[in-house]
Formats: C-alpha cells, structure tokens, sequence
C-alpha cells in the first residue's frame, strides 16, 4: 500500500468575498508526482501556497506525514516552491542564491558545500556559480531555481507552472528532465499548470480542479477515458460529447438512446437506470470513419463530412452527424474523403465512456 | 525632413516646444553662468565667509538627508510592510506637507520651538534658541521625511512579492527576512531616494531663510548678495555653487543608480500579505511612526493658531484681525492665485505636449527636448530665479515688475514633473492604438485629438494640480523676481517672518494650505480616486 504524504482536508480559503478554494480534499502519495491542473483562475495556485505556508486555511486541515500543519509557519515546513516567475534573488551570485536557504539554517559551511557540488552536478549548472541571475538565460534561471529548492532536501517539492517562461522546445526537454530527477530522487511533488499536455505527460495522478474545487483526481488515464464529467472531459484531449438516454443496462452491456440511434457502450456503469440521461463522450482517434455505401453495422452513425485538415500523421475530419459537430481523427489514412461525402461514424463500444448529464 | 510637408501642425509644434525650452529653460541657465566675471567667481570663493557657507550646506545636506531618508525609511517600512496599528492614517499625514509650502515646517517649529515657543517656552517653561543648524536639521527632517517616506513606500512596493515569498519559504522570517532580502533590495531605491533628497535640502531656500540665524548655507547668502549689496554677480556665483552638486547628483541619479535598480515592474502584483511583527518592532516601529506623524500635525496646529492670535509668545489673545486683514486687502493672494493658475495650466499643457511628441514620434531634437524638460527637476529655484531674472529684467527682453515672468519661471520650473509623468503614461499606452488609428487615415493631429486626449486627461489634470500647488508654494523661485508689483504671497509671509508677524503669516500660510488643499479635494472629486499625484 502506498502511505499517503500530503492530506488535504476539506480546505476553504476565501479572499475577501470571493471563495477561491471550497472544500479541497486531497491525499498525495510518499514520493508521487501529482499535477493541480485547471483553468486560469481556478486556484491552482491559492492551493499550492496554502501548502507553502503563506496562505492559512480558512477551515480545513493540511496534513504533512502526520503533522498538522495549518498553524506551521512557511519558513518552519520545509514544503519548498519553484516560483512562476522563479524568484531568484537578483542582488546575490547564483551561488549564493542556491545556498540561501542551508545558509539561513547555519548548516556548516563543510556541509553546504558538498550539498551544492552534488546538486548543481544533477543539474548541469556549476559553471553558472559566479554568475548573477541577469547574466543567465531562462532555462538556466529555472534549473537554479529548482536547485534552490532541491539542495533543502525539501520533504515536498511544489513547482508552481516552471516552464511557463520558457519556448516550446526548451519546455518539452525540461519536463523530461524533470520527471527523470523526481524519479530517482523519489520526492514527492506537486506540480501547477494550466498545460493538459504537459499534466498527462508528467504525472502519476493529476487533480483536475474548476472554481476552486477538485473535479476529478486520478492517473492521466482515469481522467483521459473515464472523465468524472464533461468539464474535466472537454479539459483533457479533445472529445465528442453527445446527448443520450440509457435504454438499457445489463452485464456491462449497455444501450443508449441518442436521437433514435441505439448505440451499444460495453463498459461497466452499474449505476445507471434505464432512462437516465447520460452524455457519451467519444474521443476523436477512437472514432472509424466509413464511407456510406457500405454496409450498415451497429453503432454507425450516419453524417456529412464538413471539412478536414491532413496533418500528416492523421487527418482530422470534421463530421456533421445528428444534428452536431464531431471531431474525428484518422490515422494512417488511406484516402481522403472531400466534403460533402456521406459517411458513417462508427463508435467501437468498449470506448465509449458514460457520465450523468446535466440539466 | 519631409514631416514639415505631410505634417505640417506637428512641425510647428516641435519648434515651438524647442524654441520655448531654448528661450525659457537653456537661455536662462547660461545667463547665469556668463553673467559674473572672472573677478567676481573669486571674490566669491576667496571670501572666508561664503567658504563657510559652502562648508555649512555641506554639512547640513549630509545631516538633513542622512535624518530623513532613515525615519523615511522607517516609516515606509512600517506603513507597507507591518501590521501597526493607525497604518492608514500615518499614510494620509505624511502625505499633506507635500501640499504644503516648504518653508512652513521652520515657520511652524519657530512658534511651537523657539525662544517663545508654545511647547518650549510656555508649556515646558524652557529657553531655547531653535536659530541655528540645530532648528534647521530638525524642519529640513521633517521637511522631507514625506518625500523620502514617499518615494521608499514605492520601492518597497515594488520588490517582486514572489521573493519575499521565496525568503520566508527557504527558512527565513523576521529580520533575518528583512536583512537577505527586503533591505538589499531596497538598496539601490534608497541610495537613490537620497539623493532625490539632498537635491531638495540642498537646494532649499525657505527653511534656511527662516530658522538658520547666523548658520549661513549658499541658498540664503545668494539671495542676502542681491538683498544686501546689490551684487548680482555674487548672487550668480553663488547660486552655480548649488547648481553644480545638484546637476551632478541629478545625473548621477539619473544614469546610474536607477540602472542599477533590481526593481522591475512586472504585471502581477500580487501584495505581499502581511505577517504578525514581532512584538517589540511591532511597538518601536508604532512609536516612531507617531511621534513623526505627531511632529507633522504640529506644523499644521501651530499654523492655524498663529492665525488667530493677537502676538504669539506674548499676548495670546484670540483675534480675527489678521483673517480680516487678509480678506479686506491682500494683492498677493489674488496674485500668487492667478499667476499659480496660469503657470500650472501652461507647464500641464507644455509638459505632456513635449511628452507625446517624445514618445510618438521621432525627429532631430528629440533628444534635446527630452533631456530639457527633465533637467528643471535640477535646477534649484534659486538658480532659476535668478536666471530669470538676469535675463528678463532689462532689454531686450524686459518684463521687470510684471505677472509674465512670474507665471514664465514657475511654468518651466514645474514642467519637469508633468512631463515625466507624461511619458510613463504614452508608454505604457501601446503606440498601436495610435498606428491603428494611423493605419485608418488619421493624421497626427487628428490621433492626438481622438485617441490621445482621452487617455491623457487623468494625466493632464495630475501635471495641473502638483505644479498648481508647487507654483502657489514655492518661495525660492520667486524671490528675485518679484517687486512691488508682482508680489506673491509666499515672498509676504517671508518678510512678516523675518519681522516678526507671526499673527498675519500665520493667517496667510493658513490660506495658501486651505487653497492647495481645496484644490486638491475639488479634482479628486471631479476626477474620481484614479488621479495619481506625487508618483516619484
Ligand atoms: N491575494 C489575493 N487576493 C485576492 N484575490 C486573489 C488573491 N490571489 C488570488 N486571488 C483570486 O483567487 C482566484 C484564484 O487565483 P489563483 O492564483 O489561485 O488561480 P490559478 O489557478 O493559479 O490561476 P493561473 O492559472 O492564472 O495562475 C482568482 O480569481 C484570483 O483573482
Ligand atoms: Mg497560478
């Protein structure tokens, strides 16, 4: 069994009027990398200081090992943050800046030393000592400061969106980089983005959150095929939701009803009656297209192909199909189909994943 | 340069921009350099007497700036970064001597501190002499505690909060927080500040003028030069001994320490939420702030008491006689109204012209323009005044004795103000609105019109009031150029300090502080909170 490091309870935070965090609850694992991952404005960030320490609870308990932190100051916790913007202290040397905090603890200087030859090796920056921050580009700026951080053997890590300043190339090397040390240094860590690719990518789970709560927290394949509802859904990848109603529900097999067409979805949803109003959410590259003189199968949706781009690997297709716009991805495609050529959807049933509709 | 054709409105007004600061701003400077002779520079310095002047401002800048740039320090630490008690209202009080007369501060202390002082002689039953460097020190501090105060609140708010944040998150807290990190990042600002400072005592006129007694500083021996002897050539001499170290400070300030600033402004400012102070700072830090904030009230108390007292120190009858006076006959107040009126208006309009041309535009010139409207902020009212009058007050151009060189100085002297804030707020209006409305085939004068005038009316209005109030308040510019005629109030209240009227330049002061401040609370209910004065 993995034992639980962080446990959030039932955190509330308000800011004035506005509640930014209600009723966050949260267990993270000894030594996970797990991602808060929302839109801008949802509080990733409020949660992540909350952990910090600089911000206190409202209500709610903030558990680290055993401890009750709520009332623990930040510079007692030892809960270290890589800042957005990395907040290197620009008046001291990047040396100075990566021993900053073993100096503020009067580690001896023996000690400080070896602790900052074995980080800065890890991370490729001990020609950067002498340095100041302005004098360092930005993908070096972000590894100092993960020094910082990593050189106080932090009992957890919390990253609040570090490659965001950084171009798309430098990011995706990084964030490998990133999860490689995390792994072999087993330091449980939380991670903030509002960049799904980059929650999938990096996580063990990830905590979908959406004005200020969790929506869904799971590995990123729970939230990828089997999304608690269409917000988180629609949040991660790209994806078909439809409008149905459960026809019938038996031995994993179940019907639904979408505009006359009965559908098949073989997955386990025990919990839904007939009746029950669903929505089907079907991910593009699951989707086979066909063109309609053939033969009619079961899950076959009739439509009009309305556009399409060729992206090499794929082509997407945009498909008119009862009465709504679906996203289809090809691979390997063999021919293109124009508009205006009538098509069949067909969905495949143990992909297709249920959630409750909402009104 | 084919503007003069395309654009011909825009052509004019560059030359009129530059033509104004040639005439108004260069010529007068220069005027005061040509005008003494080789033999005056050295009867000047050779004289044992303004060699100890020299020594005495000297002296007094390095005291009054060391004073009021740490309890400034202090007091915006302790207003933006504690939590005492009465944080709000220690804000409000350090910010009303900006709107006030300078010389009132030594006015104020000679009532409340000298021989027959209120505190000293009747309360405390002391006899104290306050003339002197000692009297000066304590009403420049006070002086200038605001400005100092003002200008670190905006340094400290501007120290990214994220590295604080990081301070307190890798272990630091308390001054261990305050020594790494908040100080060494406030360093820079606060070099600077001083400086900003030293330039303001050293060219401070009204305060010497008015409590230094027999401690003679530069300022006031140039104007007792004219005063005394006629010798205006002295007076010239004497007034480049200020222009120098100040020019020097200014470009110093200028081109080197703010490059060193670490403060950025970057978009997120998210405030820094304030931890509980330690105790004992906590109540060291509240007894500071009130004992300066008090020593601020009681300039404004004494004042307004003077103002209804039949002879201060010695008969403290109650009257009205001297608010009477002032109502029935006063030409300096209508004066030193209207001239103030009109200078603020003309430098308002002048400074943010200049400004929108600088930044929108590129043309030869623009750097002259550039650097002539920001070196007013150098040039000591002392030296300007002079300058204007050497130059103004004989043919070919003479105006001596009229309400046009009065309104000319304190229009140049203030644009210095309006125009920096001019540029802060063209730049940070993105140039593509105007290319946009360009692209669409607006001309120059049209896009200024449309686009421009509307986002610069907070800006406009803010240039009008603080060099309305600078213009109504400042006694250093004037007094070599006003006579008879063209009287201001400040220059009265001056005289009747000197002797000895404290009843009626009590009642006048009293009246220039109820105008600068109705002004003040006019436009800021007209304009709403979003008028930013005194933005250092
Ligand atoms: N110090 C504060 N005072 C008042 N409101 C705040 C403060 N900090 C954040 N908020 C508000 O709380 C909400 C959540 O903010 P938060 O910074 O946690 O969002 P976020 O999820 O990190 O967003 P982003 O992806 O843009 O960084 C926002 O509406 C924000 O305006
Ligand atoms: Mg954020």
């Amino acid at each position: 069994m993995e034992t639980i490091h962080l446990r959030i309870h039932k955190v509330c935070k308000d800011f004035g009027k506005v509640r930014v965090l209600n009723h966050v609850s949260l267990d993270v694992p000894q030594g996970s990398f797990t991602t808060f991952l929302g839109p801008s404005g949802c509080g990733k960030t409020t949660l992540l200081r909350t952990i910090a320490g600089f911000y206190t609870p409202d209500s709610g308990e903030i558990y680290l090992g055993n401890r009750l932190m709520n009332n623990v100051p930040s510079h007692l916790r030892n809960a270290i943050m890589v800042f957005q913007d990395y907040a290197l202290f620009p008046h001291m040397t990047i040396e100075e800046n990566i021993t900053y905090g073993l100096r503020i603890r009067k580690i001896p200087k023996d000690q400080i030393k070896a602790r900052l030859e074995r980080t800065v090796a890890y991370l490729g920056i001990g020609n950067l000592l002498d340095r100041m921050p302005g004098q360092i580009s930005g993908g070096q700026q972000q590894r100092v400061a993960l020094a910082r951080a990593l050189i106080m053997e932090p009992e957890i890590l919390l990253l609040d969106e570090p490659l965001s300043n950084l171009d798309a190339k430098l990011r995706i090397n990084i964030r490998a980089e990133l999860r490689q040390l995390q792994q072999r240094l087993k330091i449980t860590t939380i991670y903030v983005t509002h960049d799904q690719a980059e929650a999938l990518a990096l996580s063990d789970r990830i905590a979908v959150m959406n004005e200020g709560k969790i929506v869904h927290y799971g590995t990123p394949q729970e939230l990828y095929y089997h999304p608690a509802d269409p917000f988180v859904a629609s949040f991660i990848g790209k994806v078909n939701l439809i409008r149905g109603r459960i026809i019938e529900n038996r031995m994993g097999n179940t019907w639904v009803d979408v505009q006359k067409i009965k559908v098949l979805v073989k997955n386990h949803f025990d919990h839904l009656q007939p009746q029950d109003e669903v929505m089907l959410c079907v991910r593009p590259e699951t989707i086979r297209i066909a063109k309609a003189s053939e033969e009619k199968e079961e899950n076959a949706i009739p439509g009009v192909v309305t556009n399409y781009i060729f992206e090499g690997a794929t082509i997407r297709y945009w498909v008119n199909a009862l009465n709504q716009e679906w996203v289809v991805d090809v691979f390997d495609p063999v021919e293109v189909l124009p508009p205006d050529t009538k098509v069949f959807l067909r969905l495949k049933p143990e992909r297709i994943h249920l959630m409750p509709a909402r009104a | 340069m084919n503007a003069r054709v395309r654009e011909p409105v825009l052509f004019l007004v560059i030359w009129v921009v530059i033509v104004s600061l040639l005439v108004f701003v260069v010529y007068p400077s220069i005027q005061v350099f040509l005008y003494p002779s080789k033999t005056d520079f050295l009867k000047i310095l050779m004289n044992p007497r303004y060699q100890r002047s020299i020594l005495n401002s000297l002296y007094i800048v390095v005291l009054s700036t060391l004073s009021a740039t740490f309890l400034g320090f202090i007091y915006a630490y302790a207003v933006t970064r504690t939590d005492i008690p009465l944080r709000k209202f220690f804000k409000g009080i350090s910010l009303l001597p900006l709107f006030s007369p300078p010389f009132m501060v030594a006015f104020s202390y000679i009532m409340l501190f000298g021989k027959n002082g209120l505190i000293t002689s009747k309360l405390l039953g002391l006899q104290v002499n306050i003339f002197g460097w000692h009297g000066l020190w304590f009403a420049q501090t006070v002086a200038f505690l605001p400005v100092a105060s003002l200008v670190m609140e905006g340094i400290l708010q501007s120290i990214p909060p994220s590295l604080e944040y990081a301070g307190r998150n890798l272990g630091a807290s308390g001054f261990t927080l305050f020594r790494t990190i908040t100080f060494p990042l406030a360093r820079p600002g606060v070099a600077g500040a001083a400086l900003l400072v030293a330039i303001q005592v050293l060219a401070d006129f009204g305060n010497p003028i008015m409590i230094s007694g027999d401690f003679s500083v530069v300022a006031t021996e140039a104007w007792m030069r004219v005063e005394g002897w006629a010798d205006i050539a002295g007076a010239a001499v004497l007034s480049l001994l200020l222009l120098i170290p100040s020019f020097l400070i200014f470009l110093f300030q200028r081109y080197w320490v703010s490059r060193r600033s670490y403060v950025t402004i970057t978009g997120k400012i998210t405030q820094i939420d304030i931890q509980k102070t330690g105790k004992w700072i906590r109540w060291i830090l509240f007894s500071i702030c009130l004992a300066l904030s008090l020593l601020i009230i009681l300039v404004y108390l004494a004042l307004f008491m003077g103002a209804f007292v039949e002879g201060w120190g010695f008969n403290w009858t109650p009257t009205l006689r001297y608010v009477k006076e002032i109502l029935s006959r006063s030409p300096e107040l209508t004066n030193s109204l209207v001239f103030s009126i009109l200078a603020g208006a003309g430098s308002a309009l002048f400074s943010i012209t200049a400004a929108y041309i600088v930044s929108r535009k590129r043309f030869l010139g623009r750097r002259f323009i550039d650097f002539t409207c920001i070196l007013p902020a150098a040039l000591p009212g002392i030296f300007l005044g002079l300058g204007y009058s050497i130059s103004y007050t004989r043919p070919p151009f003479d105006l001596y004795g009229t309400a046009a060189i009065v309104i000319l100085a304190l229009m140049f002297w203030n644009i210095a103000m309006g125009y920096q804030t001019g540029i802060g707020v063209f730049q940070q209006i993105s140039p593509s609105l105007s290319e946009a409305a360009s692209n669409l085939g607006a001309g120059s004068l049209r896009i200024f019109r449309e686009i421009e005038i509307p986002l610069i009316k907070g800006p406009f209005f803010s240039a009008f009031i603080v060099s309305f109030i600078r213009a109504i308040t400042t006694l250093s510019v004037v007094v070599f150029i006003v006579t008879q005629k063209n009287v201001v109030t400040t220059f009265s209240i001056m005289n009747l300090v000197s002797d000895g009227f404290y009843g009626k330049a009590a009642a006048l002061t009293c009246t220039l502080l109820i105008i600068a401040f109705g002004l003040l609370g006019i436009t800021k209910l007209v304009l709403g909170k979003n008028v930013v004065l005194f933005k250092v």
